[in-house]
C-alpha cells in the first residue's frame, strides 16, 4: 500500500478549476481530495498548478537501434521531466517497429523503467518501405495503440486506403506524416522568400496541403480515425478545417516548434532548426496560434525528434530532420502563449490532456477518485533559463538554449510514483 | 613664441584648425566574408578602392608585397574549382602569405567525416584565414562558429559567392568609369541597371550580385525561364523579374549571362537547349536595347553559343577577361581587409 | 585640436617651425639636393603618403626653378610594406602608389615630413626597390625627431628637433591641412 499526498496545489483538469486542495493518491489511483491521514510520501505543491500529467501522441524515442540519439530510459525520463505521463512512441526505429515481438519488448522494458508510460505505435508498412501492410491485428494484440509510418509519408494512396480499412475495423488510430514526396522534393526548409534568399532548397506548403487532402479523403472513404500529425502551415490548417467540416473523421495535431519558430530561424544555417515539415513563415505561425483556440486543432504533440550533436552539426543538406523538445514543450508554450495572453491556460491544458485522450478514444484525464494517479505539479511563476546540458534527454543541444521561461514542471507522478522532481 | 598670452592665442588658433584629410585607420569589426549581410556601402567601396591598389601591384615587375607575411591562408575546397582556388592562392601569395591548400578530393571527407571534425584536424595548422567552397549552403557560416580564424566564402551551394560579386562590381565600376554621384555618397551605383540572365534559381553568383549591387544603389533585373527564376526574389528591394530578354536588357548598363548547366536540361526544369537558346541567349542583337556603353559579363566558364553567342563573348562589349584578371586584385583586397588589424 | 587629438588626449605645446621656417628649409634642401647630385639630371622625387607628397612636389618645383628642368614626382604608399601588420589592432587604409616613370638608373630622393623610428623609411626603400633598381636613393625629411630603431639616416633635414616619447610632432601643410606650420604636442597619461 503506497499513499501519496500532493499538498496545497491549485487543482485544474478538463472538468474545471477546482481550487486549492490536497490531492491523495493510493496505490497508483487517485483517492480523493483533503482526506487527511498517514501518507508514505508528501509532495509540496504550495502555490503551484496541479493537473493531470500530459499525453504526447507523438515522440521519437529512437529505441530500438538508435540508442545513441535516445533510448527508452532517457526518453521516458525526459517525458516525465516535461510533465508528460504518457507517450506514444513512433515506429521509425532500427529495426522498424513492424513486428509484434518488438512491440511486446517495448511494453515490457518500459514497464521496468517506470517514469512516463509508454504506448507504442507500430509501423503501417513493413520496414516503412511503403509497399506492404504490417500485421495490424497482431501488433494491436502486442500492445500497439496507433499505426503510423511517421517520419515518412505513405506515398501510395492504395496502401493508405488498405491500412485505413484495416485500422478502422480494428479500432486503431492511423497517424499520418502528410507531405507529398514529389512536391517536397529535396527541400530542407520552407519554400519562400527566406529560402530563396538563403539559396536552400525549399519545401512548399503545397506539399503538405495536397497530402493532407488525400489523407483526409481516404479517412472519409474508409471511416478510419486519421490523426493528421504536425500540421505546420496556414494552408494545411485550412485544408484540415475543410475536411473536418465536410465530415472526414480526422483529428489535427500541431507541434510546439511550429507554434514558436518561423523560417527566419534558418538564417544562421543551423541544422538545429531543420525539421520536417519545416518551420513556416511568421504569418503561418500567427495563423496556427489563432487556430489553437478553435475546434480545428485537437491536440498538441511534441514530435520530439532527438539526434546527436554531431548529426546536427553536419551541413544543412545532409543533417537529419528533427527537433528534440519534450522537456521544454510546456514551459515554452506556457510562456509564449498563456503568459503572453494569446491563449487561456485551460485551453493549453486541454490540448495536452483531453484533446489527445479523445483522439485515441481514451478516458479523459481527471483528478477524480478512481482515475490513474498521473499528476504533474507545475510552477507557473518562477522564471528559469533553459539549460540543455541538464536535460534527461540525450539530445542536450536545444534551439531554446538560454531562453527564459516559466511554467516548469516541479514534480511528475505516474502510477502514483514520483517519475520526476526538479 | 614668447609670452603665455601668445601661446594661448596660438592654442585657440589650433582648436579652430580643421581636421586633416588623412584617412584615419579604421577598426573594422568585419571578421568574415560569408555574404553581404550587415556590410555597409562604405566598407564595400573601401574594399573596391583597396582592390585598385592591389591591381597596381600586379602591374609591376615584382608582383608581390610583404603585407601578409606571417599570416597563413588555408583553402578548403570541398567542391572542385581550379580557377577560383588558384585565384585565391595567387591573391595570398602576392601578399607574401603562406598558403596551405586542402583538396577535398583526397580528404577524409569522403569517408563520412563531418566538416566540424575536418576543421578540428586543420586547426593544428593554425591558419589565420580559411577560404571555403562547399556544395551545401551555409557551411562557411557554420565554420565561423567553430574557429577563431577568419572565414571567406568561396561559394556555398546556391547561397553566395561574395568575391565573385565583388569582382563583378569592381569590373562594372571601372569599365563604366563610375564616380559616386553628388548627393548620394553612399550609393555609387544609383541610377545604374544590371540585368542577370539565366538559371537564377541555382546561382550563387546571381544571389550575391543581387545583394551587392542593390546595396550599392543599383537596380537589378533578373531574367530567365519561369522554372529557373524564383518569383520570391522580386520581393527583395531593388529587384525586378521578367521572363522577357528584351525587357531585361532595355536600358541596362551591364548584362550578365549565367552559365546554363547541361543537367538542368535533362531534368524537369527545361524543355531543351534549343528552346533556351531561342528565348534567352545573349547576342549582339539582344544587346541593341541596352545603353550604348553597356558591357557584357559572365562569371565563367562560358558555354559558347548556349547562354551567350561567341561573337558577343569575344566582342568589344565583353569584359569577361577583365573579370578574371580583377578576381585576383579583389581577393587580395579581401584578404588584406579581413586579416590586417584584427589582433 | 582635431576630434582625434581630443580622443587621444593630446595637448598643444608649441610651434617649432612657422610657415616661413618651412619655406626656407625647403629652399635650402633643394639647393643641397642639386649640389649633392651635381645638377638635376636623372633626378626624381618620390613623396611618402600623405604629407611627403606635397613636400616632394614643392622640392621638385624648387629644383626646376634653380636648375631649369623639373624632376618627375612620384607618390608612394608604404602600407603594404609595413613591418607591423601582423600585430596592429587598427587597419590602415591602403592608398594608390603613383610612380609613373621607370625608376631604373635614376637618383631618387624619398621625401617625408617626419623621421622618427625609421621604419617608414625602411618600408619605403623596400617598396621602391621592388619597382626596379634606382642608381641611388637619398632621403629628405622636414623634421628629424630622433629615437631611431633602425640604422636609417636622412640625407637632408629641415630641422632637427629632439623630442621625448610622449611628444607628437604634427606637420601641417597648406595642401593638406589649411594651415602651415610644425607643432609639438604632448600625449597625456590618463
Amino acid at each position: 500500500m503506497s499513499r501519496v499526498v500532493v499538498r496545497g496545489g491549485d487543482l485544474r483538469d478538463g472538468a474545471g478549476h477546482h481550487g486549492r486542495h490536497d490531492l491523495y493518491l493510493l496505490d497508483g489511483t487517485i483517492e480523493g481530495l483533503d482526506l487527511g491521514g498517514r501518507v508514505d510520501l508528501e509532495v509540496d505543491a504550495e502555490g503551484n498548478l496541479v493537473t493531470p500529467a500530459f499525453l504526447d501522441l507523438h515522440a521519437h524515442l529512437r529505441d530500438p537501434g538508435q540508442e545513441v540519439k535516445e533510448d527508452l530510459a532517457s526518453g521516458l525520463a525526459a517525458a516525465a521531466a516535461g510533465g508528460f505521463g504518457t507517450v506514444v512512441s513512433m515506429a521509425n526505429t532500427a529495426p522498424v517497429v513492424d513486428d509484434p515481438g518488438i512491440v511486446a519488448d517495448l511494453v515490457s522494458r518500459s514497464r521496468a523503467i517506470g517514469k512516463a508510460r509508454l504506448r507504442p505505435a507500430a509501423a503501417l508498412s513493413r520496414g516503412m518501405r511503403g509497399e506492404q501492410l504490417t500485421d495490424l491485428s497482431a501488433l494491436k494484440r502486442a500492445g500497439a495503440v496507433m499505426i503510423t509510418d511517421d517520419g515518412v509519408p505513405v506515398a501510395d494512396g492504395r496502401l493508405m486506403r488498405s491500412a485505413c480499412e484495416y485500422a478502422a475495423e480494428l479500432g486503431l488510430v492511423v497517424q499520418t506524416h502528410s507531405e507529398d514526396p514529389s512536391l517536397r522534393a529535396d527541400g530542407v526548409m520552407n519554400e519562400g522568400v527566406v529560402s530563396q534568399r538563403l539559396g536552400l532548397p525549399g519545401n512548399p506548403d503545397a506539399a503538405e496541403a495536397v497530402m493532407l487532402f488525400r489523407d483526409g479523403e481516404v479517412a472519409r472513404l474508409t471511416g478510419a480515425r486519421v490523426h493528421l500529425a504536425h500540421v505546420s502551415s496556414r494552408r494545411g490548417l485550412e485544408v484540415a478545417a475543410w475536411l473536418k467540416a465536410s465530415g472526414a473523421p480526422v483529428s489535427v495535431e500541431v507541434t510546439p516548434h511550429h507554434l514558436t519558430l518561423d523560417d527566419e530561424a534558418l538564417e544562421g544555417f543551423d541544422p538545429l532548426y531543420k525539421v520536417a515539415p519545416p518551420l513556416r513563415t511568421r504569418a503561418d505561425v500567427d495563423h496556427l496560434r489563432r487556430a489553437l483556440a478553435t475546434p480545428v486543432i485537437d491536440s498538441i504533440g511534441t514530435d520530439h525528434a532527438p539526434h546527436t550533436l554531431a548529426e546536427k552539426q553536419r551541413d544543412m543538406l545532409s543533417a537529419p530532420f528533427g527537433i528534440g523538445n519534450i522537456e521544454v514543450a510546456f514551459p515554452l508554450l506556457y510562456t509564449e502563449l498563456v503568459a503572453a495572453g494569446v491563449l487561456p491556460l485551460e485551453r493549453l491544458l486541454w490540448l495536452l490532456q483531453d484533446g489527445p485522450a479523445r483522439v485515441m478514444g481514451w478516458g479523459a484525464p481527471r483528478l477524480d477518485s478512481g482515475h490513474p494517479a498521473d499528476v504533474v505539479v507545475i510552477d507557473l511563476e518562477a522564471v528559469a533559463a533553459v539549460d540543455g546540458g541538464k536535460f534527461a534527454s540525450k539530445a542536450k543541444h536545444t534551439p531554446w538554449q538560454g531562453a527564459e521561461l516559466s511554467g516548469w514542471p516541479v514534480a511528475t507522478l505516474v502510477r502514483g510514483e514520483l517519475a520526476f522532481t526538479r | 613664441m614668447g609670452t603665455a598670452a601668445a601661446v594661448s592665442t596660438a592654442a585657440v588658433t589650433q582648436e579652430t584648425s580643421p581636421v586633416s584629410t588623412t584617412p584615419k585607420p579604421a577598426r573594422h569589426t568585419r571578421r568574415h566574408l560569408i555574404d553581404f549581410q550587415g556590410w555597409q556601402p562604405d566598407e564595400l567601396m573601401a574594399l573596391l578602392d583597396t582592390a585598385d591598389v592591389m591591381a597596381q601591384v600586379l602591374t609591376r615587375t615584382i608582383k608581390k608585397v610583404p603585407a601578409l607575411q606571417g599570416f597563413t591562408v588555408a583553402t578548403l575546397f570541398f567542391e572542385d574549382s581550379t580557377r577560383t582556388r588558384l585565384s585565391f592562392e595567387r591573391a595570398a601569395r602576392a601578399q607574401s602569405a603562406d598558403v596551405i591548400a586542402f583538396a577535398a578530393g583526397s580528404s577524409s571527407l569522403k569517408k563520412g567525416e563531418g566538416i566540424k571534425d575536418t576543421l578540428r584536424t586543420l586547426e593544428q595548422l593554425q591558419a589565420d584565414l580559411y577560404v571555403v567552397r562547399h556544395p551545401a549552403a551555409g557551411v562557411p557560416r557554420q565554420l565561423t562558429r567553430w574557429t577563431d580564424a577568419a572565414v571567406v566564402n568561396a561559394g556555398d551551394g546556391r547561397h553566395a559567392h561574395p568575391t565573385q560579386a565583388l569582382l563583378d562590381a569592381y569590373t562594372f565600376r571601372s569599365a563604366l568609369a563610375i564616380k559616386p554621384p553628388e548627393g548620394a555618397p553612399l550609393a555609387p551605383f544609383t541610377g545604374r541597371r544590371l540585368a542577370i540572365v539565366g538559371d537564377i534559381e541555382h546561382s550563387r553568383v546571381a544571389r550575391s550580385n543581387v545583394e551587392l549591387f542593390t546595396k550599392l544603389g543599383a537596380e537589378v533585373v533578373l531574367c530567365g525561364p519561369a522554372t529557373l527564376l524564383p518569383r520570391e526574389l522580386a520581393q527583395l528591394p531593388g529587384v525586378t523579374i521578367t521572363h522577357s530578354l528584351e525587357a531585361a536588357v532595355e536600358g541596362a548598363d551591364a548584362v550578365m549571362a549565367l552559365r546554363l548547366q547541361r543537367e538542368r536540361m535533362s531534368s524537369a526544369l527545361l524543355p531543351s537547349e534549343a528552346e533556351y537558346v531561342a528565348r534567352y541567349q545573349l547576342t549582339e542583337r539582344a544587346m541593341r536595347l541596352a545603353k550604348d556603353h553597356a558591357i557584357v559579363m559572365h562569371p565563367g566558364p562560358i558555354n559558347r553559343d548556349v547562354e551567350i553567342s561567341s561573337d558577343l563573348a569575344d566582342g568589344p562589349r565583353s569584359v569577361i577577361e577583365q573579370q578574371v584578371a580583377n578576381g585576383v586584385s579583389v581577393r587580395m583586397a579581401v584578404l588584406y581587409t579581413l586579416l590586417v588589424g584584427k589582433r | 585640436m582635431t576630434p582625434e587629438d581630443a580622443a587621444e588626449q593630446l595637448t598643444y605645446k608649441s610651434t617649432i617651425m612657422s610657415v616661413e621656417d618651412i619655406d626656407r628649409a625647403l629652399k635650402r634642401i633643394a639647393h643641397e639636393i642639386i649640389e649633392r647630385n651635381k645638377g638635376g639630371a636623372d633626378l626624381a622625387v618620390v613623396g611618402i603618403h600623405t604629407r611627403g607628397v606635397p613636400l616632394a612636389e614643392r622640392l621638385s618645383r624648387l629644383v626646376e626653378e634653380y636648375e631649369g628642368t623639373k624632376p618627375p614626382v612620384g607618390k608612394l604608399d608604404i602600407t603594404l610594406y609595413r613591418d607591423d601588420l601582423t600585430e596592429i589592432a587598427l587597419q590602415p587604409v591602403v592608398k594608390r602608389t603613383e610612380v609613373d616613370f621607370d625608376v631604373h638608373g635614376l637618383r631618387i630622393v624619398l621625401v617625408d615630413d617626419v623621421l622618427y623610428t625609421g621604419r617608414t623609411a625602411r618600408a619605403a626603400l623596400d617598396a621602391l626597390i621592388d619597382m626596379g633598381r634606382p642608381a641611388s636613393i637619398q632621403y629628405a625629411v622636414l623634421v628629424d625627431r630622433g629615437h631611431r630603431e633602425l640604422p636609417i639616416r636622412a640625407d637632408y633635414v629641415g630641422k632637427n628637433v629632439p623630442t621625448s616619447a610622449s611628444e607628437v610632432v604634427h606637420v601641417r601643410l597648406q595642401a593638406v591641412d589649411d594651415s602651415e606650420q610644425v607643432e609639438l604636442w604632448e600625449r597625456q597619461r590618463p
